[in-house]
Parts: C-alpha cells; sequence; structure tokens
C-alpha cells in the first residue's frame, strides 16, 4: 500500500469532569489512504467522535486535553500546529460533517452565504461572483434543486435531508483530503439515509478524498466502508477490510456486535445481545474493558487484569484480544445458537 | 412589515384606553384634588365648590373619565385643575428633554452591556468574567439616587483637587447655552452624569443577559460548524455568534425601556432636571390629575412603541420570523 493520507498515532484525549479525569480516547491509532472509505463503529461513549475531533482540533480546551500521540496529515503532525496553522488545515485539508443537520446550520444566516464562507476564508482571491457561481456548482452536485434560488434560503426553508446535503456541500467546497462523517445518517429518516449516502458516494469520488465515516450502523458499513475500525471503550479493539470484519472477526465484540444485528439476507432463528451496558468512562473495567460482557472470556484472570495490546494480523488487521485464536470456535458457537451464517470462509474452506 | 406595524398600532388604541381608565379609576382612589385648597385660609368655600362644579369633581369617576377622554382630540390634555393655562406645552417640553436622557442611556446601556457580555462569555471564568460579573451585580443592587450623588461627589472633589470643572453637576443647559452646535454640546456635557446614573443598571441587567445567551449560542453545533470550516474566533464570535445571541437581549433591552422611565424620575430629580420625572413628582404633590393623566398617556404611548420596535428588530435579526 502506498502512504497513508491520516494516520492517527496512539492518541489519548481526556476531560478533566468532577468525577476525575476521562480518557475518552485512550491510545488510538489508525489509518486512512486516499480514496478509502474507513468505517468507525462503536457504542455510544466508545471514543469515535471524540477521536475525530481530536484530529480537526475541535476538542474544548478545558475541559477536554490531547495528552498524547501523533495526527499525522501527508507526515505533518497537525497537534503541534499553531493555532493559525491549524485554521489553515480546518475546512480545506480536512473538513466535517456532522451528525445533526438541523443544528449544524446557522439558523440566521443563508445557506448559500454560509457555505460560501468555507470558500472564501480559505480563498480570499476569488470574487463574490466567483464563489456565489462556485457554491450553486456545489449545491447541484449534492442534488438540492434550483440551486440559484436555493442559496439565498435560510436553513429553516430546507428540509433535513436537503441541509445534510448543504453541509455535505461545505464539507467539499475546498476539496478536502479527508472528510469526516460522524453519524451523517442518524438524525434522518430511513427513506433519506440511503439518498444521504449517495450524495456522500458521489461527493467522495468528486474529491478523491480519503473519508472516515463514524456510525453505529453496521448496515451503512457494509454500504460504504472499505476498512473497519471497531472501537469500544475509548480503544481500537479491531480493524480490517469490510469481509473480514464480517466474516472473520476477530474479537468478541465484533461478534458481539454482527449477532445483534438483524439481517433480512440471513435466515437468523434468534438474535444474541450482548449482555450488559456499555462501560462509563470514568469507572472502566479494570484489564480488558470489555471483559465482564465478553461471553468467551469467562473472567480469565488475563481479560480481568491485563489489557489487551494492539496484535496486528497482517497489514490492516489487527485485534486486541488475549485470546483471539478461540474466536474461530465462538463463531462456529455463535452459529449453532442463532442460525447465523456469518463464517462464510468456513463453507468454502 | 408596514402592514403589521399599523395592525399592531391600531391594536395599541384600546390597551390604551384600558390603560387610562384604569389609572383614572386609581388616582380617583387617591381622595380630593381640593384637599390643598381647603386647607387655605384665605380661600372661600365658594371658591372651592365652583371649581368643583366646573370640573366636573361631584360626578362619578367614569363620568369625570369620560369628559377628560371627549377633550383629548380637540384640548390636547387640557388645562390645570387649578389655572386655565393648558397642559400640552409644558408636557411637550418635559417629554423632549426626558427622551434625549432616556434614549442616550439605553443605546449607551445597550452598547456598552453587549460589549460585556459577549467579551465576558468569550473569556468564561476568567478574571475579566468574574470582576464583570461583580460589578454586574454592584451596579445592579445600587439605588440610582445613591450613584448619581456618588458621581456629583466625585466632580466636586476633582474640582476642589485640581480646579478643573469637569462636568456640570445639574440642570440641562448652562445658563447661555448659545445656539446650533454649541448649544448640542453643551447639554450633552450636562447629560453626561444623568446618562450615567441612569444606565448602570441598564448596563448591569442587559449585559446578564447577553452573556447568558452567548453562553449558550458559542456552545451550539454551528457554532462548532463554523470552528470547522476553519474561521477565527473573532469572525465566528462576530457573524455567527452574536448576531444570535442578541435576539433575546434585544427583547428584554427594547422591553425594559419602561423602567428607564421610571428610573428617569428620580435621576432628573436629583440632577435637576427639567424632564417627565420631575414633572410628575411636582403634579402629584399638587394632587393634579389631569397633567398626571397625561403624563400616563405619553408614557403608555411610549412603553408600547418600543414593544412594537423590540418585534421588528426581532423579526430582522431573526428570518424564522416573518410578519405579514
Amino acid at each position: 500500500m502506498s502512504d497513508p493520507l491520516l494516520s492517527i498515532r496512539d492518541l489519548v484525549t481526556q476531560f478533566d469532569t468532577a468525577d476525575g479525569t476521562v480518557r475518552a480516547v485512550d491510545g488510538v491509532s489508525y489509518d486512512v489512504y486516499p480514496g478509502e472509505t474507513v468505517g468507525v463503529v462503536g457504542e455510544s461513549g466508545s471514543g469515535k467522535s471524540v477521536t475525530v475531533m481530536s484530529v480537526l482540533g475541535l476538542i474544548p480546551e478545558p475541559p477536554g486535553r490531547i495528552a498524547d500521540g501523533q495526527v499525522l496529515l501527508e507526515g505533518r503532525d497537525l497537534l503541534t500546529l499553531s493555532d493559525a496553522e491549524f485554521r489553515d488545515v480546518r475546512g480545506k485539508d480536512i473538513a466535517m460533517i456532522f451528525q445533526d443537520p438541523m443544528t449544524s446550520l446557522n439558523p440566521v444566516l443563508t445557506v448559500g452565504s454560509q457555505i460560501a464562507e468555507a470558500i472564501e476564508v480559505h480563498r480570499s482571491h476569488l470574487s463574490d461572483d466567483a464563489i456565489r457561481k462556485r457554491v450553486i456548482e456545489l449545491l447541484e452536485l449534492v442534488g438540492v434543486p434550483n440551486a440559484d434560488d436555493r442559496f439565498d434560503q435560510y436553513p429553516h426553508e430546507y428540509s433535513g435531508g436537503m441541509r445534510q446535503r448543504a453541509m455535505i456541500a461545505m464539507a467539499i467546497a475546498n476539496e478536502p483530503k479527508i472528510l469526516i462523517a460522524d453519524e451523517p445518517t442518524t438524525a434522518l429518516d430511513v427513506t433519506i439515509q440511503a439518498q444521504v449516502l449517495n450524495v456522500l458516494q458521489t461527493a467522495q469520488d468528486e474529491t478523491n478524498a480519503g473519508t472516515i465515516l463514524i456510525t453505529h450502523d453496521l448496515g451503512v458499513i457494509a454500504e460504504m466502508a472499505d476498512r473497519v475500525v471497531v472501537m469500544y471503550g475509548g480503544r481500537v479493539v479491531e480493524t480490517g477490510t469490510v469481509d473480514e470484519i464480517f466474516h472473520s472477526p476477530k474479537h468478541p465484540y465484533t461478534l458481539g456486535l454482527l449477532s445483534s444485528l438483524p439481517r433480512p439476507d440471513a435466515d437468523l432463528e434468534r438474535l444474541e445481545p450482548i449482555p450488559g451496558q456499555p462501560p462509563s468512562l470514568i469507572n472502566l473495567p479494570s484489564g480488558c474493558a470489555f471483559h465482564p460482557r465478553c461471553r468467551m472470556g469467562n473472567d480469565r484472570q488475563r481479560c480481568r487484569f491485563e489489557t489487551p495490546e494492539r496484535i496486528d494480523l497482517d497489514a490492516g488487521r489487527s485485534t486486541a484480544c488475549h485470546y483471539y485464536e478461540e474466536m474461530d470456535a465462538e463463531i462456529q458457537r455463535v452459529q449453532d445458537a442463532t442460525g447465523a451464517e456469518i463464517s462464510t470462509e468456513d463453507e468454502d474452506a | 412589515m408596514l402592514n403589521y406595524a399599523l395592525r399592531r398600532f391600531l391594536i395599541s388604541i384600546p390597551i390604551i384606553v384600558v390603560a387610562t381608565f384604569l389609572i383614572f379609576w386609581a388616582i380617583s382612589l387617591t381622595g380630593d384634588p381640593l384637599q390643598d385648597l381647603r386647607q387655605q385660609p384665605n380661600i372661600t368655600t365658594e371658591q372651592i365648590e365652583r371649581v368643583r362644579e366646573n370640573r366636573g369633581l361631584d360626578e362619578p369617576f367614569y363620568v369625570q373619565y369620560a369628559v377628560w377622554v371627549q377633550q383629548i382630540p380637540t384640548g390636547g390634555f387640557g388645562e390645570y385643575l387649578l389655572s386655565p393655562r393648558p397642559i400640552a406645552p409644558d408636557l411637550q417640553r418635559v417629554v423632549i428633554h426626558t427622551l434625549q436622557l432616556v434614549i442616550a442611556a439605553e443605546v449607551l446601556a445597550f452598547i456598552v452591556a453587549v460589549a460585556l457580555g459577549t467579551l465576558s462569555a468569550t473569556r468564561q471564568y476568567s478574571v475579566f468574567d468574574y470582576s464583570t460579573t461583580t460589578l454586574s451585580f454592584i451596579g445592579y443592587s445600587m439605588p440610582s439616587f445613591w450613584f448619581a450623588l456618588i458621581l456629583q461627589v466625585i466632580v466636586v472633589q476633582i474640582f476642589e483637587l485640581t480646579g478643573v470643572r469637569l462636568l456640570p453637576l445639574a440642570n440641562l443647559s448652562s445658563p447661555n447655552p448659545g445656539t446650533g452646535l454649541a448649544f448640542v454640546w453643551d447639554r450633552a456635557l450636562h447629560l453626561v452624569l444623568p446618562v450615567m446614573s441612569l444606565a448602570i443598571f441598564s448596563v448591569a441587567s442587559y449585559s446578564r443577559y447577553m452573556r447568558a445567551s452567548m453562553l449558550e449560542v458559542v456552545g451550539s453545533d454551528y457554532i462548532r460548524t463554523a470552528r470547522a470550516k476553519g474561521l477565527k474566533e473573532g469572525t465566528i464570535t462576530r457573524r455567527h455568534a452574536m448576531r444570535n445571541a442578541l435576539i433575546p437581549t434585544v427583547t428584554v433591552a427594547a422591553l425594559s425601556f419602561g423602567t428607564l422611565l421610571s428610573g428617569a424620575i428620580v435621576v432628573e430629580t436629583v440632577f435637576g432636571l427639567d424632564g417627565m420625572g420631575r414633572y410628575f413628582i411636582q403634579m402629584l404633590g399638587r394632587r393634579d390629575p389631569y397633567p398626571i393623566m397625561g403624563w400616563l398617556v405619553i408614557t403608555s404611548v411610549v412603553v408600547l412603541m418600543f414593544n412594537l420596535i423590540a418585534d421588528l428588530v426581532y423579526g430582522y435579526l431573526d428570518p424564522r420570523i416573518r410578519y405579514d
């Protein structure tokens, strides 16, 4: 593989709270290559959003603080940049699409002017007319009809799906190298979700940006992503291609996600949910954060007291489980229990 | 928009009618307006009875009210109870003086408060924020007559120490104010201390509102979006945050205009300004209901007008609100 465009290395982001310091992101590393889509999955509070906020330098300080690690964009560590240098990266090299399009646009400014502003701040030499033309082009690209009229409308005159399209237009306005989409479809109707994902795909094709797609929807991952990063309790627990993650997971948490997902294509007899609750970051379990909920660990001493480090299995393939070798048997057990067909490779073999 | 303003104006008329009726009734409860006259030994009972009859003071208060309302379109606000002079010219003079004072105080208070509120919200929990908060509470709890006196004392002290006559201590104009620009400058100097005494409370209160609504706006998603675009903090504050935060602050400021008018009563009395406040106190002392009624009509109209202005500015700041 070529060099990664964006490389997150051992990132630690913590927040000071009344109950003590919380490590929302604890040693997260993953790479994004040009033109690929990296899906980041995990429950609420797993640190997936905080990671990308750290990448963009949008962690409010205080109470937040990036305590350790590197964020390398084409080899340049963003975390060592001055405020002014970082501003230059934001919105130009790295752009972000946020979760809730209803609140992410400023209600008192026209949609067009808000997109125009994103261009203006990085390309001040352009004339107002040129910027307006470019914004209308962008709006057309993301499928906003009557873009010329829509330019001068306010966010409240847009529907939710249209607003998210406008947010995508804003994000790709400067043809960023990295596009971050933080749960871009969570706040939308199911029918609109598919449309917005299509627009996102178009936008990515147009800019050839490396994309980080954060979601807790495995369906979206299957649809959009090339590679997957699974996060739990502020750490990366597994990475791999979509195929690898869906068909031969190497971490019991990933398997838990798959076995709790109703799938129309698989003939499931029943679902096997992950027992228990997502952990509280303030009081994270010792050892492997997943051990209290793990069906495979059986409360083994090692799981309870030794934090599993990343084990690299292959290029871009890693897991953070002491007993990942037992996963084949565990997959078999889950298949027998639920009637799911997770491991298609087994049958081929 | 014009349509809306006109409609609002028409709705205001019954409000004023009801307000004046209630006030007229309240004044009629305060006792006999001729009471003072009776205590004067050189005025005979016959004379008093003549005034009573001429002014219809024997009638029930609603009949008196009807008589008073009828003469407004033709006779302005009528004549004083005990002298045949018309009230309108006096009222006009004091209203102009008071509006100069109050509008200057409102504009000053608004500008200073927006600046203070914005700065303390963007520097939350800084030394500046804590000092502004503390000063706001002091300004909020300080009686304006006391603050006015302190200002006068300071100016006098400066004069005694350095011999510099910094600012005039009382009145609206010098004995020979001149004309044109010289007159305006003279008036402005005379208004400095009264405007400060009057504005301090409003600065304290508006800046708290501005700070609170800025803090709310600064934490909102669209500010994060603006930051993600790579905008400078200053641009984010001015272009994205302040305009949203101004919406509630403008409402509060415009609706508090009535408070400023009542505050002017105290300030004008302390500084001996020939304004509505001092006029009101004098007329109250004379127990003359007619100038007081005129005064209240004007005040009600001004307050209602500022409510209307609040609504119109609101519509200008927030595109989600449209009047048609």
